[in-house]
């Protein structure tokens, strides 16, 4: 296998017509596009959103959130909190199919389940973040509501489809978390979020730098104050781990995918997007679709990705339908639910899915 | 001790939480010269039925210890001894 892979990479180099000017502009392309990233959107937005995203993991008490998904809570309560609770219990996609087969097997039953599953790639905290910083604070919203949204709709939907699958489950009991608490005051905790996130919108605004300097450094030193006075040395080893085991995990990664995202606006005719997605049809909207369904988005990577491809001519509709279907399906995402739903089930979720996404974004194409 | 080896699961499916609960029992277990099973459970069905949904658990013969942590290494050490 990996003898395989070093031949065909041998032969792709040796091949390759690499002074041929498709090529070098590719390459030329996105390495601009990772200098315009890294200059841009790195320091001011992605490194306080992932430390912010290690205080929730580690401060924020999951236990409370986990019994509303229990078996015995009200529908109308279980739905809501599924559908945002992706924000909080699901920091990292890979704690989301865990959470998820919990929830449909032992817990709230199939529709909370759904719910949660749809929203918990989408709206995590450096995503929308990142959104906002790249596309517009319309965009990273229109994906958060039109997230929402849907997977309470899907939700409902698939609980009246397979209404005997929780008939079957009612008596199952799960342990929500026996972790400690921290022992902090809900202020302090509250305080030093808040804080991180103030720093990010500072970086964001248009004002006077020297004020910009002088507000951020105030922040920064009233940060570390909570650290050094507040907080125990084991708690902040912690929080410094999960930034850290966050930023290892993604950043490698979207790096890829703005190299390629650069590259995708050389080789890519213009013609080809403008023709298949440049209208806020019906019809571009299910090519979004599709197209994002069977994709997969490594976590954050579908944000340079629909950048470029609505400067190639890629309309508001579809981009938001490619940016809800792109996190929520992929291949080896489908091939798990298959494994814990079954076929019926996991057919009827996808298709869903991508049915209610074109609604969606041929809304927010035609409202906004 | 209760003489009987102890059986401990660490339940997971790739996270790198439940890779350092890994580590730290195995360091634990040379350092201390300890004697116990550890079975790594990565199927999600497997995990779930034991009615956890955050990973990585800790389950010490068959007891349901930890959730969604890596404890500390005094806390390890008193439930494998206990």
């Amino acid at each position: 296998m990996k003898f395989a892979l070093l031949a065909v990479m041998f032969l792709v180099f040796y091949f390759s017509p690499i002074d041929a000017p498709i090529v070098i502009q590719s390459i030329a392309a996105g390495l601009t596009l990772l200098h315009e990233y890294a200059q841009l959107h790195v320091l001011t937005c992605l490194v306080p959103a992932f430390f912010i995203a290690g205080t929730i993991a580690v401060y924020v008490k999951k236990d409370a959130v986990m019994k509303l998904l229990g078996p015995t809570t009200k529908k109308y309560i279980a739905y809501p909190i599924a559908s945002v609770s992706g924000g909080i219990l699901a920091v990292c996609s890979c704690t989301i199919l865990p959470l998820f087969t919990g929830i449909y097997k032992r817990g709230a039953g199939i529709g909370p389940a759904v719910a949660f599953l749809f929203t918990g790639p989408a709206i995590n905290i450096t995503a929308i973040l990142l959104t906002s910083s790249v596309l517009g604070w319309d965009f990273a919203v229109g994906r958060l509501i039109a997230s929402i949204i849907i997977s309470v709709i899907a939700g409902l939907f698939m609980a009246v489809l397979f209404r005997e699958h929780d008939r079957k489950n009612a008596n199952g009991t799960f342990a929500a978390g026996l972790g400690g608490d921290v022992p902090y005051s809900s202020t302090t905790i509250l305080l030093f979020f808040l804080l991180q996130l103030a720093i990010l919108v500072v970086f964001g605004l248009s004002i006077d730098p020297m004020l910009k300097a002088v507000l951020i450094i105030a922040m920064i030193a009233a940060l570390l104050g909570i650290v050094f006075f507040k907080f125990q040395k084991e708690h902040n080893l912690e929080w410094l781990r999960e930034t850290w085991d966050l930023t290892k995990k993604i950043l490698p990664y979207l790096f890829v995918g703005v190299f390629v995202a650069g590259i995708i606006e050389v080789v890519v005719p213009q013609e080809v997007v403008t023709g298949l997605v440049g209208q806020n049809t019906f019809l571009s909207n299910a090519i979004a679709s599709t197209f994002g369904a069977f994709m997969y988005f490594a976590t954050l990577t579908e944000v340079p990705i629909i950048q470029k491809l609505m400067g190639l001519g890629m309309g508001r509709g579809p981009a938001l339908t490619l940016f809800l279907t792109g996190n929520a399906l992929s291949l080896p995402s489908m091939i798990v639910l298959f494994n814990v739903m079954g076929k019926k089930q996991a057919s009827a979720y996808i298709l869903t899915i991508m049915v209610l996404s074109v609604i969606a974004g041929w809304l927010f194409g035609e409202l906004i | 001790m209760s003489g009987m080896m102890k059986n401990i699961k660490v339940l997971g499916s790739g996270c790198s939480k439940c890779k350092a609960l890994e580590q730290r029992l195995l360091a634990l277990k040379t350092e201390h010269g300890l004697d116990f099973d550890l079975v790594k459970i990565t199927d999600l069905n497997e995990i779930i039925s034991f009615g956890i949904m955050m990973t990585p658990g800790l389950v010490i013969n068959g007891e349901v210890k930890s959730v969604g942590t890596v404890p500390k290494d005094s806390q390890l050490l008193l439930w494998i001894k206990e």
